[in-house]
Formats: structure tokens, C-alpha cells, sequence
């Protein structure tokens, strides 16, 4: 029983992430622009397929000449289940419902760090493997959530002028910093 | 019977490691491109901000990595009985500090547990570990179970590595060895001791007096018996000096008959696979007793393996039971086993669903041949119900026959009981291991 209930945790766990990430994004429902309901639907499907993914894992089903058309057809959804990338899918319309809304940037930042936690959650469930094989991977993870603050910060910053060009420029240069940030903290973890 | 810790091993070999983008790095790049396209798009810097943690991780990707790493396999036990465990020992050298993780993918009559992991110098409590060392190599247990007797294959290990940020996976698989699966012996403690038994030393009390332990008597003394044996209260009483007689002790040549000509019934519980169970089951305990024991399979040929003695023998007779050949219907046409396999005033217990109509034709003939035999009908299984009234029909007149053979072998003196493989053996064969079966007669 312990055994089951070890092994459920960590789908269970990208679950509960995959709905809090849906959840987040789409409040509040109201003032966001037309599509909200589309992404919705979608964000919720594939994160259901994801999850299914996960909890179906390896295991094969049917697979003889003489199974009957049940099988068959559980068999037909588990290939379409691991054929499609739904986590991936997940992620973009997540992202989707976000930009539908108005700018919020400490709402987009939590969005992100939920995102991220709901990633590591499925690559665990899917590798069965405990948490403590992401620890080589925290020192870099704080510096890209360091990067994230300064970045939501940047976005909360009272605009001085609101010329055509200013908000492309603050974007580029959020941008430019990830990429230096980039370039830099793997060289010298390296070490 | 299970060779623990005794597993051969197998010479390392190179395998070839196919590397691909992990599905963890997909989602990161995934999350990092649609938030960089989006904040163009929108003109939010935050959503660049999103980006900044997946694309800081997919920066530690590394390009160098190995093509092929060195795999040492072993079984832990070589021969197992159904429903125990052992393990595949796997032992990788060549991958440095990449995380190694191994799982069995196993064939129908095996199962496994979760994949196991070896921990590498940053990750303390990833699993089962060898040693921090990534230099020393990574040596694996990975458990399985055995469910079906037979020589099977157990299936391939798979192993995966992984880089550090879990951005690559490098996949390779090794064929795994076949091993002996013994049935899993029926229970049984009691024996059938049949009442002449042949002069050989043994643990089984005789209706003959001799040397053994158990009493049988009084007798008057005379010159020449050992005084140590006079019953002293027996001589106060009668005047004269009486002795202690005791029974001679006896082995007994036991021959187990496994019907391999059919397999009818539930995979697992199938009339063949309860016959085995059972013949080990005998096997072991009359050897326990200190017994000789031979084996006859009836299957598509006939084999088998004359009475005898110890552990080895045993190894012997489960090896013939799983060299047999599983539900083959070409009878060899004999009706008359070999006088070889029968050694004189042996007891025959035979292990059979009573379906084929040459090994009931082959009792008969054992029976004027005037052997002791008993059948345990291990028949768990019949022909499905039908709402056809032919097909019910046909399934009594079916089941009617099944009732005749038993009836005529009872009334030749053949005892039949029936076994379901749920029970123990002890119930079916209790009126028989409780008092002596004569010898010759039923």
C-alpha cells in the first residue's frame, strides 16, 4: 500500500501543479481579452493527457493479434497519449492565457516559478527517481529565479516615457541580461 | 533449491549508448522559447523573465559525452521456485559522473520493481549506491520475481544516464541470461508408507521385526539376545525372562508419474502446472524421509529417472521436470511403462488430469502388472458452459465420461483423488498417509 502510494506521489503531485498553474493563469476571468476560453480548454486538455502520460507510464497494453476491440481501443489512446508532446503544449497555452491578460508582472512571475515547479514534478514522476537528484541543479535554479525577481522588477518600474520603442527595449534588455546570466553562471559551475 | 549469492557471471561487454534531448530539456526549451516569443510579441519584460530559469539551465548542457560504456551483468540466483526473488547485478564502468539509472523490462512470467538508481558524487540519496567514486563504476541490484516454473527468459535491463542538469539521456539495453524457475512444491507431510517394503535400510517401521526403534513386542528370551533388551516388569510377572522385540526399518522406493500430455485450465493454475506443483511437492517430502524417488514424465516422449537419494538427485528430477515439454498432444502410443522406471514394490503416485486415454490404458496395465498406484486427479478445469442445449448437452456427456474413467479405475483398484492445487496435498491423500496402504492392493 505505501508502495502505491510512493509511487502516486509524484504524479499526483504534477497534478495538483498542472491544475494551481491552469487556475493562476486564468484568474481573473474577467477583462481578459477574446481566446480565453479556447486556451482554457486547451491548457486543461493537455494537461489531463500529460497526466495520463505520466500514470501510464511504460506499461504495455494488448499487443495480441486476438485482443478485443476494448483493448484495441485503450491501446490506440495510450499510443496517442505518448505520441503527442502534451506537456509542451500545456506550457504554450499556459503561457497563452497569461498574455491574454493585461500586464500583471508579479502575477506572470509566480505563473513562472509554478511552471517551473510543475516541470521538475513531471520529470520526476516520469523518471521515478526522488527529489534529490535535482539538487546538482539548485545553484542554478536560484540564479535564474534571481533573474526572474529582476526582470518582474524591471516590468513594475514606472514607465518615464511611453514612446513606441520604450517597452521593445525594456524587453530586449530583460532579454540580454537572461542571455548574459546565461553565458556566465554555467561557465563557472563547470568548475 | 535456490542457489543464492552461487549466480554465474557474464563477461562485460561494450554497449553502444544512443543519446537524445531529454523529455525535462524539451519542456525547458519549450518554456523558455514560447515565454521569449511572447515577450516580443506583448512587449512584457516579464515574461522574459519566465525564460531566465530554462534558459539558465539548458546552458549547462554538455556536448561531450561517452558513445559506449562497459556492462557487467549477473543473475544473483540461476535457479529460483516460482513467486521468489533475486536480482540482476549490473555493474557499468565507463560512464563518469553521469547519473545511471536501471530497470528490467521483463517478459509475462517475471515481474519487477521500480527502477533503481545509482547516486553520483552530488546526488546523496538518489538510491541504492556502491560507492561516491564516478570513477569507480556503477554497480546495480535491481530485483525481480519469478511467477511461472520453466527455463525462461527473464527480459532485457535497460539503462538510462543522465547528465547532471537531466538534459541528455543516454539509452542502452542488455539481453538478460534464461534461468531455471522450479514449480513451487504443493505442500504435503504426510506419507503413504505401503505395508511390504523392500529390505533396505530406511526410516519407515516394518511389519518385519528388526533393529529398529519402535516397539512391537514381548517374546521369551533365548541364548543369544542381547540382554540389554529384556523387558524386566514382563519377566517379574511371567517367571521367565522376556525380551523387547522391535520392527525392522525400511526405506521405500517411491515413483512419481507427471502426465505432461495435456495443460488445460487458468494460465497459472493449468492441469500441467498443478502436476508439477504437486510432483515437487512428493518429491521433496518423501526425499526429506529419507526415501529413494524416481520420476516419470508422460509427455510427447517418455523420460525418466530411476529412484534414488540426497540433494543432488532432487536437483536431477526437478531438472527432468523442466526439461519436459509443455502441452504437447502427440502421444508416444505407449501403454506400457518401462519395467526400468519401475523398480519392483515401488509405491506409483501419479500426478494427472486423466485426459489422455494411453496413460489411463498405461495404469490399467500397471495395475495387472500388480503396482501400487494411486492417481491425484489434478484435472481444475472444463469445458465452458454453453446456452446451446447441444453444447450443455455435449458438456455432461463429457463430464459422465471424465466419471467413468475414475469409476473404472477405482473398481480396478486404483485409488483417485482429487487435487485443485488450493489445498494442501495432505487432504486429498489423508486416508492414505493415516494407516499403511497394502502393497499390491488398494
Amino acid at each position: 500500500m505505501s508502495g502505491v502510494l510512493g509511487r502516486l506521489r509524484a504524479p499526483a503531485a504534477a497534478g495538483l501543479l498542472a491544475a494551481v498553474t491552469i487556475a493562476w493563469a486564468v484568474l481573473p476571468a474577467a477583462g481578459a481579452k477574446p481566446g480565453l476560453r479556447v486556451a482554457v480548454v486547451v491548457a486543461v486538455a493537455c494537461a489531463v493527457a500529460s497526466l495520463a502520460h505520466l500514470a501510464v507510464g511504460d506499461t504495455e497494453i494488448g499487443g495480441d493479434a486476438f485482443d478485443p476491440p476494448l483493448v484495441r481501443l485503450a491501446a490506440q489512446a495510450v499510443h496517442l497519449i505518448r505520441t503527442l508532446p502534451w506537456s509542451e503544449l500545456m506550457i504554450i497555452a499556459v503561457l497563452a492565457l497569461e498574455a491574454l491578460h493585461h500586464s500583471r508582472p508579479w502575477h506572470t512571475g509566480v505563473l513562472g516559478v509554478a511552471l517551473l515547479a510543475y516541470l521538475f514534478a513531471a520529470h520526476l514522476a516520469q523518471t521515478r527517481t526522488g527529489p534529490g537528484a535535482l539538487r546538482p541543479q539548485l545553484p542554478v535554479l536560484a540564479a535564474g529565479l534571481g533573474l526572474l525577481v529582476l526582470a518582474v522588477g524591471a516590468a513594475a518600474l514606472p514607465r518615464l516615457h511611453a514612446g513606441p520603442g520604450s517597452e521593445l527595449l525594456r524587453v530586449l534588455a530583460v532579454i540580454a541580461a537572461v542571455i548574459a546570466g546565461g553565458l556566465a553562471l554555467p561557465a563557472t559551475h563547470r568548475r | 533449491m535456490t542457489a543464492a549469492g552461487s549466480g554465474a557471471a557474464d563477461a562485460g561487454q561494450a554497449c553502444r549508448v544512443s543519446w537524445s534531448l531529454s523529455a525535462h530539456a524539451r519542456g525547458l526549451l519549450t518554456l523558455a522559447l514560447a515565454a521569449l516569443v511572447i515577450a516580443i510579441l506583448t512587449g512584457r519584460p516579464e515574461f522574459a523573465g519566465v525564460a531566465a530559469p530554462a534558459v539558465l539551465l539548458l546552458a549547462g548542457w554538455r556536448a561531450r559525452r561517452p558513445g559506449s560504456v562497459m556492462v557487467t551483468v549477473r543473475v544473483s540466483a540461476r535457479q529460483l521456485v516460482e513467486g521468489e526473488q533475486a536480482a540482476i547485478i549490473a555493474e557499468i564502468s565507463g560512464h563518469g559522473d553521469l547519473a545511471v539509472q536501471a530497470s528490467i523490462r521483463a517478459t509475462p512470467a517475471f515481474s519487477t520493481g521500480p527502477p533503481v538508481n545509482h547516486r553520483t558524487a552530488g546526488q546523496p540519496g538518489a538510491g541504492q549506491a556502491a560507492d561516491d567514486h564516478p570513477a569507480a563504476g556503477a554497480s546495480l541490484r535491481v530485483p525481480f520475481q519469478a511467477h511461472r516454473w520453466g527455463v525462461r527468459r527473464i527480459g532485457r535491463l535497460e539503462i538510462v544516464l543522465r547528465d547532471r542538469f537531466r538534459l541528455s539521456e543516454g539509452r542502452l539495453s542488455v539481453e538478460l541470461p534464461r534461468i531455471d524457475c522450479h514449480p513451487l512444491p504443493a505442500p504435503l507431510r504426510g506419507r503413504i508408507v505401503l505395508s511390504r517394503l523392500p529390505s533396505r535400510l530406511g526410516e519407515h517401521p516394518s511389519r518385519a521385526l528388526g533393529e529398529g526403534i519402535e516397539f512391537a513386542g514381548v517374546r521369551q528370551f533365548v541364548p543369544g539376545d542381547r540382554q540389554r533388551r529384556i523387558n524386566w516388569p514382563a519377566t517379574t510377572r511371567s517367571g521367565t525372562v522376556q525380551l523387547n522385540t522391535f520392527t525392522a526399518e525400511r526405506t521405500q522406493n517411491v515413483v512419481i508419474l507427471a502426465d505432461a500430455t495435456a495443460n488445460v485450465g487458468e494460465p497459472g493454475a493449468t492441469s500441467l502446472d498443478l502436476a508439477f506443483r504437486a510432483a515437487a511437492g512428493t518429491i521433496n517430502c518423501y526425499l526429506a524421509a529419507g526415501d529413494r524417488v524416481g520420476l516419470v514424465v508422460y509427455g510427447d516422449r517418455l523420460s525418466w529417472i530411476g529412484p534414488g537419494l540426497g540433494r543432488r538427485h532432487f536437483h536431477r528430477l526437478m531438472d527432468l521436470l523442466l526439461a519436459s515439454q509443455r502441452g504437447q498432444e502427440r502421444a508416444s502410443g505407449l501403454t506400457r511403462l518401462p519395467r526400468a522406471a519401475l523398480p519392483p514394490g515401488a509405491l506409483i503416485v501419479v500426478f494427472s488430469p486423466l485426459l489422455h486415454p494411453r496413460l489411463v490404458e498405461a495404469l490399467r496395465d500397471l495395475r495387472e502388472r500388480g503396482c501400487s498406484v494411486l492417481v491425484v486427479d489434478v484435472l481444475a478445469a472444463g469445458p465452458p458452459r454453453s446456452r446451446d442445449r447441444v453444447g450443455d448437452l455435449a458438456r455432461r456427456i463429457w463430464r459422465l465420461e471424465q466419471q467413468a474413467i475414475r469409476f473404472s479405475l477405482t473398481e480396478l483398484g486404483i485409488p483417485v483423488v482429487h487435487w485443485d492445487g488450493q489445498q494442501s496435498l495432505d487432504e486429498p491423500l489423508a486416508p492414505y498417509t493415516r494407516r499403511v496402504m497394502l502393497a499390491g492392493r488398494a
